[in-house]
């Protein structure tokens, strides 16, 4: 085979397998795959790869194949600084590392690198010792939220919307109320976790490195509000409405599952329903309402 | 006859857009002649960044840069990113698009990074039949950036200053002629970067690159992450006798200092633009980094973090 007449696709597909290779380009040029494309030993390299008066070929090859993990690595350690911050940089590094080989990127764009992550985890998770949450349960559900977070960030929002106002609420007569229904902001997310992994994350983006916290159930509602995303904790009694509501379910309907949830006293609801709608309006977590 | 800069305006000299220079920006309004931004950053953006580019091409002039068009791989064109990428382009109303000469990927995967290709005369019938069908669909014409690169092939017939000037002549497209890369792969490959910029068809450059580099000993990498040094901005002068001028853009991507500092980097080109004032003055001198492989990394393309209250 003349080289020019080498086939360009076999020349890539062998490159791409050798540097993205996670045991260096030696390895890599032994391994099956690139074997397949380019049969070659790694003394041969130079009948592909021309060396320079300074630098072998298996150097120069060395800077593709180091470049490729320093590099999405860095862009992981971005997305998920808690992570980083929670599993200590060396584990962080080999799950990034088994991760971008299970899920290599194909994406144009550097945001959708990450996007599997927290169902790499899942994945991986250690078989539970007696349904006990650990560690590895925190660790999945501080990645889950910094992904939402990123989603949120650049996904829809409703700043260019016309928000609802105290005044199309208050056109709803009393008796129309059980049958609305409410359209959430599309950079709406309520999320349950074990542990309050928010605050974790917060205190390691200011800086700080915080300690593993104490598992404790956390609900939480995130939205954007002027292009920054915002969360907020919900009790369990809201977090049951809104999960309700945002399943197209009518405020009726959605009350009366709270109602028989035992999660609240029934006197409680009346005042309790009025200030978390009052204040759902204003956070703009819904912004539309229909009538049936 | 080509007119220069196949028509395109002659934008002068810009700074490329980065999330941290943001809020400075919108805030203060400096005086900058046009901003690059990174394409793949904003085409699907419904956020902030979207949101501010958009303030930002009130103001100014906008040029887009791409990292993953890939028109060097074999792997079909990636129509649906092309479309989003005209999209864009008609919205912020963008001069130019540009990208590279290499691959980034190859069966479906991207490696994220500027991966060299043979040059040779399959190769080059490769990316001109490519180039005409992303002109086609982009409804102009495509401007290609030579990249910096760490090796060579022994497939290669021609040097990549024959290979550009072919591929631009032949499919008809634009050139962002980057000085620094010219600079890192003469290091790298050991040829003269004088006879490179000189072999250039001048009337088809249309912009022009400047940018840091690491010096890791052996081997030059292109970190964007500090200052120009002298030899490139040398590069830049011989580019600009023979151009005449074109839109020129500093890019620093590491150790990002702030927008003052980068701005003033790429105004020192002004010196370089007049022949009757002297240029030599306080050389950039270049650092040689000791533990290269743990710091000197090329990013195409960086990750923009979310922001939380
Ligand atoms: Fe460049």
């Amino acid at each position: 085979m003349s080289n020019e007449s080498r086939n360009l696709d076999q020349l890539q597909r062998w490159m791409q397998t050798v540097i993205s290779w996670p045991g260096g380009v030696e390895a890599g040029i032994d391994s099956e795959a690139a074997q397949s494309e380019i049969p070659l030993e790694s003394s041969e390299l130079e009948t592909i790869v021309t060396a320079s008066s300074r630098q072998t070929s298996l150097e120069r090859m060395g800077i593709y194949a180091n470049a490729y993990y320093a590099r999405l690595l860095e862009c992981l350690s971005e997305e998920y600084s808690a992570l980083v911050s929670a599993m200590g940089k060396t584990a962080f590094g080999a799950f990034s590392m088994e991760y971008l080989q299970e899920y290599h990127p194909t994406s144009y764009t550097l945001c959708d690198l990450g996007a599997h992550f927290p169902q790499f985890l899942t994945e991986h998770k250690p078989p539970a010792e007696e349904n006990e949450l650990n560690w590895t349960d925190f660790l999945i559900e501080v990645a889950t939220l910094e992904r939402v977070y990123s989603e949120v960030f650049d996904g829809p929002g409703i700043e260019q919307e016309t928000l609802l106002t105290a005044e199309v609420l208050n056109s709803i007569q009393p008796e129309e109320w059980p049958e609305v229904t409410l359209k959430m902001a599309p950079c709406f997310r309520l999320m349950q976790f074990q542990f309050p992994v928010h605050e974790f994350i917060s205190h390691v983006r200011k800086g700080n490195s915080p300690q593993i916290p104490e598992q404790q159930l956390t609900c939480l509602a995130i939205t954007r509000r002027n292009y920054v995303v915002r969360r907020e904790v919900v009790s369990q009694a809201e977090y049951l409405l809104l999960s309700k509501l945002q399943q197209g379910l009518n405020v009726g309907d959605a009350i009366t599952c709270l109602a028989e949830s035992d999660l609240m006293e029934p006197e409680e609801l009346g005042t309790k329903l009025h200030k978390w709608f009052k204040h759902w309006t204003t956070a703009a977590f819904f912004i539309d309402v229909s009538k049936q | 006859m080509l007119k220069p800069r196949l028509g395109h305006e002659n934008l002068g000299l810009g700074v490329g857009l980065r999330t941290v220079h943001f809020h400075h920006i919108l805030e203060h309004q400096p005086e900058v002649d046009w901003f690059e931004i990174i394409s793949e950053n904003f085409m699907d953006s419904a956020g902030r960044p979207r949101h501010v580019l958009e303030q930002i091409a009130d103001r100014y002039p906008i040029v887009m840069h791409g990292v993953s068009l890939s028109i060097g791989s074999t792997d079909p064109l990636n129509r649906e990113y092309l479309k989003k990428l005209k999209t864009l382009a008609e919205s912020i109303n963008a001069r130019w698009i540009s990208d590279h000469v290499c691959w980034t990927g190859v069966a479906g995967r991207n490696t994220h990074d500027l991966l060299p290709i043979p040059y040779n005369e399959n190769t080059l019938t490769h990316l001109v039949k490519r180039i005409r069908i992303v002109q086609d669909i982009l409804e102009r014409p495509l401007i290609l950036e030579n990249p910096s690169s760490y090796l060579e092939f022994q497939d290669s017939t021609m040097s990549e200053s024959e290979f550009v000037c072919r591929m631009a002549e032949e499919a008809d497209c634009g050139l962002l002629l980057d000085v620094n890369n010219v600079y890192v792969s003469s290091v790298n490959h050991e040829f003269d970067p004088v006879k490179y910029i000189e072999m250039i068809p001048a009337e088809r450059v249309v912009q022009c690159h400047l940018a840091g580099h690491t010096n890791c000993g052996t081997h030059l990498i292109d970190t964007h992450n500090g200052q120009v040094i002298d030899p490139v901005w040398n590069l830049f002068q011989l580019m600009h006798q023979r151009t005449e001028g074109v839109a020129t853009l500093l890019e620093w991507d590491a150790d990002i200092p702030p927008f003052p500092v980068v701005h003033e980097e790429v105004l020192k080109a002004r010196k370089y633009m007049d022949e009757n004032l002297p240029v030599r003055d306080q050389a950039s001198k270049e650092k040689t980094v000791t533990s290269p492989s743990s710091t000197a990394i090329p990013h195409p393309a960086s990750f923009i973090v979310a922001e939380v209250e």
